[in-house]
């Protein structure tokens, strides 16, 4: 009797598989010309939220310009969203969902470099371009490249690079360096130190807080007793907030010179004044004085009621570029984007852009910058102090190192 | 010397931290034998009410004693309408229960109060750091040392000198007999819940302004704790304090020395107590 | 039920099961294959969590490592896929041993502790040792190669969905055949229990240990399938995050009934991948199911469906 229930609890299970996973299709409208489709799957809950958020707000935005333009080519420019929640086997899932339900044939949005890695080792099998417009991972247009993969944004050793050609013109000879204690924060001290030593400077410390450390008394002790001028930080997020609170109770933020690898406005908004004087690289400053820039920024605003923050200018851009060179094909044609895209250039809200052929790596300015006060703002503001032009930042081709 | 002094008070406040947290925890195992998953998530609702308490109101002190109130009053609520219907059935359910019920809660505070975290600063008074035995120390720190030893004290007062306390006890010990004896047992178990989870707001409260409040506070915070009652024995209150002192110790000195393997030290030390004496320091034979 | 209708109903069954791919799209057949492996999975933990009464809260671990396993294999030596399999199903094993001696030391809560101790060292290991298992960003680009050295390719959905099939399957008859034996009696009994089982004259721990076991090397099995179906492995696979939810699929299937487990890890699957489609609070949505199921349900879904079965049977014979 036991064999003939599971038979028909299987039985039943299957059917109500296939309903179950049929019926949003019937929910969906249709549509009069067929629309051109990209899949976000993005970080949306969890941890790294913040991240995903961007990329959605930058797309909403977008998508909206793009309708009042009466789409892209004659058709509607569709964006559909998925929530990761910041888990790299989620993020497949929903991508090859992305890409086998819903047809997608580009994606973006994608908030972790573990999760893109991920991602983009499946794209030569779905055939669909991966736009990254956030993730910093060195190893994307280096050792895992592919060449669905197309990097937009500045990525972490073009950071790096940026932050470390600023502090050897300064005055300070000595750093500790504190990155969390995963691939990004070791990746992004590993360059820094490669970098700052080659020019002659000393590194007097290097330490990796667990990834979710909520107490860095300890380390806040070591940076004072190194006799370091400057502290390099490789934080996310979160961590950032935290150790930039605490730090500031201490006072070391005023003995030691804060320098961060990205200063995120989220971070500026947390932690606010006790962040003031923070130095370190942005891959999109809101505060670029550029006509196109402030027309953004402007348009942002009125929409969000608050300023870009660096993934939502990295992802609108992506999304721009993109837009314009399906225009430019004619169609959604994946083997012809890429072809039309590699050695082609951009006009960005950061400046010039240029998309290598060799790793689908974006050639742009680097930026360094410093959290400022600045009492037409609500918080305090990165200006730019530094700017350098793309080929000074970028790494050689396909590597993760510089000439 | 003083980066001695500078690590004994970190590992102190860290500590005070803890113990704030984890009390709580073992006070539910002793008395309800119950392992409370969300425990954790009710430190981030004290972290993310005193936000908004504070955002209202402008009155730190205020919300450090009101919020604690509000999250243990929720906390007796959960625990009436939903635990108390499985305290006959095996250990398991309850664990199972509590887990559903974190992952309930925290994402009604993700929907909420959203992703991104909710910066706090210390009040006026204990803001910035002073002077004390030859170095400069945070104030909010030493703040949550004094804090620490308060509760410890009040709790163990509570326990040992106070007729609540008695009954607490006699429910912990053998809840039939205490039954038959006339104690409200059922009214006895949510009391304790709920006092345990206002301990665990307590903690958020303190907490959110030296670690502002996130998501996923809840879930950091639970590891260590179960950590520290482990070490330290469920259902003792010395076994919390001394666990808490021990793990405080071990993740600042460890965090400074051995940074790479601090996470590895803290699991290795939970195992080896685990296996030499699986009921912790203090805690009783299962 | 007599020997003859039991054996159409299997026959049935198995049918069904081998024609699917005929009859769902290429998207479904996909998300089908991954409710298989995590069925695997939690059809691992009923072993030691229906049978022995051991609550593991460890046990993604064991699914880490055969997915560890066989994508080092696959991304290394291009072995055929079921070496990897093995690969990767032995790691768990060969893992567990040293573990399940130290953790069986203790019991209840203290034993699921330890579990969970292990499995959050396992996880650190996996995120630092960066040469090895690529740290936090884990293992990409895993293929999924053939079935033997030079032999059919396993990369289409359906080929891989047979594998993944099969290995259920097989692994469903393991554990009956398992659990029908005086080995899976002396589980129940020690569940029931352990100290008349020890006064008895045998050792509960070496039955509690060899359990462990093997309950990780099928755990191992389910995490090995996974890397190249999904084609890498992360240090997430072996979060106690996965440990929760396996829990979770063998409490909302049915503890101790062993398909019961399979049922419920994709009716888990399911609801999530169903309602995160509709509303961002599905995650609520999902918790309060659990958290009702676990109050009012707690044979889980075939439990309180064979009870249901029994009732209506008793009825038909006239009363109990």
């Amino acid at each position: 009797m036991k064999t003939n229930r599971r038979e028909f609890v299987k039985a039943g299970l299957v059917g109500g598989i296939g309903i179950g996973l049929g019926f949003p299709a019937f929910l969906r409208r249709a549509y009069a010309a067929e629309p051109i489709k990209i899949g976000l799957p993005a970080a949306l809950s969890g941890g790294y939220a913040q991240y995903g958020v961007q990329a959605k707000r930058a797309c909403e935005l977008y998508a909206k310009e793009v309708k009042a333009r009466g789409g892209i080519l004659g058709r509607p420019l569709e964006f559909i969203y998925e929530d990761t929640a910041g888990d790299p086997a989620t993020a497949v899932r929903k991508a090859q969902k992305l890409v086998e339900k819903d047809g997608v044939k580009f994606l973006t949005g994608v908030a972790l470099s573990s999760e893109a890695l991920a991602v983009s080792a499946k794209c030569p099998e779905w055939k669909v371009i991966f736009m990254s417009t956030i993730n910093g991972a060195g190893a994307l247009t280096a050792k895992s490249w592919n060449r669905y993969f197309f990097r937009v944004n500045t990525s972490g050793p073009m950071g790096a690079r940026a932050v470390s050609l600023y502090l050897i013109e300064s005055p300070m000879k000595k750093f500790f360096a504190l990155g969390s204690d995963y691939a990004w924060g070791r990746d992004s001290v590993g360059s820094f130190d490669k970098l700052i030593t080659s020019a002659g400077k000393e590194i007097v410390g290097k330490d990796y807080p667990p990834v979710g450390t909520k107490d860095f008394a300890s380390y806040v002790t070591k940076v004072r007793q190194s006799g370091a001028q400057g502290c390099y930080l490789a934080l996310p997020g979160q961590d950032a907030t935290i150790f930039f609170k605490q730090a500031y109770q201490f006072g070391l933020t005023r003995e030691v010179k804060p320098i961060m690898e990205i200063v995120e406005l989220e971070n500026i908004k947390a932690v606010g004044d006790a962040m003031v004087g923070t130095i370190g690289g942005s891959r999109y400053p809101f505060t670029l004085d550029t006509p196109r820039n402030r027309e953004f920024v402007k348009r942002f605003h009125e929409t969000y009621n608050m300023y870009p923050d660096m993934f939502d200018g990295e992802t609108y851009e992506g999304v721009d570029w993109l837009a314009q060179v399906i225009q430019k094909v004619g169609g959604d044609d994946v083997e012809k984007v890429i072809e039309a895209w590699e050695d082609s250039p951009y006009e960005g809200l950061e400046g010039s852009f240029f998309m290598r052929k060799c790793d689908h790596q974006a050639v742009q300015p680097g930026f360094v910058v410093e959290a400022v006060k600045d009492p037409k703002y609500p918080h305090p503001i990165p200006k730019i102090v530094a700017t350098y032009p793309g080929d000074k930042v970028t790494p050689k081709c396909r590597t993760e190192d510089f000439a | 010397m003083s980066i001695l002094i500078e690590q004994l008070l970190n590992a102190a406040a860290l500590s005070a931290l803890l113990f704030l947290v984890s009390v709580g925890l073992s006070l539910v195992f002793g008395i309800l034998r119950v392992v409370n998953f969300a425990h954790g998530v009710f430190y981030m609702l004290g972290a993310y009410f005193s936000f908004t308490a504070v955002a209202l109101s402008g009155r730190f002190w205020l919300s450090l004693v009101a919020v604690p109130v509000v999250v243990g009053l929720f906390g007796a609520l959960l625990e009436s309408s939903t635990l108390r219907f499985i305290y006959r059935r095996p250990p398991i359910y309850q664990l199972l229960l509590t887990f559903g019920i974190a992952l309930i809660l925290e994402e009604g505070v993700r929907l909420v109060y959203g992703p991104t975290a909710k910066p706090m600063d210390p009040p006026a008074a204990l803001q910035g750091a002073i002077s004390v035995a030859g170095i400069t120390y945070p104030r909010y720190r030493l703040f949550l040392i004094g804090l620490g030893i308060v509760v410890a004290l009040g709790i163990w007062l509570l326990l040992k000198r106070t007729r609540a306390g008695l009954v607490i006890r006699a429910v912990a010990q053998n809840s039939e007999m205490a039954d038959c004896l006339g104690a409200d047992v059922q009214r006895v178990r949510t009391l304790v819940f709920g006092f345990a989870c206002a301990l665990a707001g307590l903690g958020g409260v303190a907490a959110a302004p030296m670690t502002s409040a996130y998501l996923g506070m809840g879930i950091s915070v639970i590891v260590d704790a179960f950590v520290v009652v482990v070490v330290g024995g469920l259902g003792s209150i010395g076994g919390s304090m001394a666990g808490s002192l021990i793990v405080g110790a071990a993740q600042t000195w460890g965090g400074f020395y051995f940074s790479e393997t601090a996470m590895v030290i803290m699991y290795a030390v939970m195992g080896a107590i685990l296996i030499f004496r699986p009921q912790g320091l203090f805690g009783e034979e299962e | 039920m007599t020997g003859a209708r039991r054996s159409v109903a299997l026959a049935t069954l198995l049918l069904v099961v081998a024609a699917l791919p005929w009859v769902l799209a290429r998207y479904q057949l996909s998300i089908l294959t991954e409710l298989f492996i995590f069925g695997l999975l939690a059809l691992s933990l009923d072993l030691i969590m229906g049978y022995t009464g051991m609550v593991s809260f460890g046990h993604a671990a064991y699914f880490g490592l055969g997915a560890y396993g066989s994508a080092l294999l696959l991304i290394n030596f291009a072995v055929p896929v079921p070496v990897a399999l093995l690969g990767g199903a032995l790691l768990a094993g060969v893992v567990a041993v040293p573990v399940g001696y130290i953790s069986t030391r203790a019991t209840g809560i203290y034993f699921a502790m330890l579990t969970l101790a292990f499995a959050q060292l396992l996880y650190t290991i996996a995120f630092k040792w960066r040469d090895l298992t690529g740290g936090s960003d884990g293992i990409a680009g895993v293929p999924k190669t053939s079935l033997w050295w030079n032999g059919p390719s396993l990369a289409s959905p359906t080929a891989y969905y047979y594998l993944v099939a099969v290995c259920l399957v097989l692994a469903l008859g393991l554990c009956r055949g398992l659990v029908r034996s005086p080995f899976g009696r002396a589980l129940q009994a020690i569940r029931e229990n352990e100290r008349k089982f020890a006064v008895l004259g045998q050792d509960p721990r070496r039955f509690k240990l060899a359990v462990f076991v093997i309950a990780a090397v099928f755990a191992g099995l389910a995490g090995a399938l996974f890397a190249p179906f999904r084609g890498f492995a992360s240090p997430e696979v072996m979060f106690w995050v996965l440990s929760g939810q396996a829990l979770m699929m063998v409490i909302v299937g049915g503890i101790g009934t062993l398909v019961g487990p399979i049922v419920g890890a994709m009716a888990f699957l399911l609801i999530q991948e169903v309602l995160s489609s509709y509303t961002e609070a599905w995650m609520i949505f999902t918790g309060a199911i659990f958290v009702l199921m676990v109050i009012f349900l707690p044979g889980g879904l075939v439990g309180a469906f064979l009870t249901w079965m029994e009732g209506r049977k008793s009825l038909a014979r006239g009363g109990a």
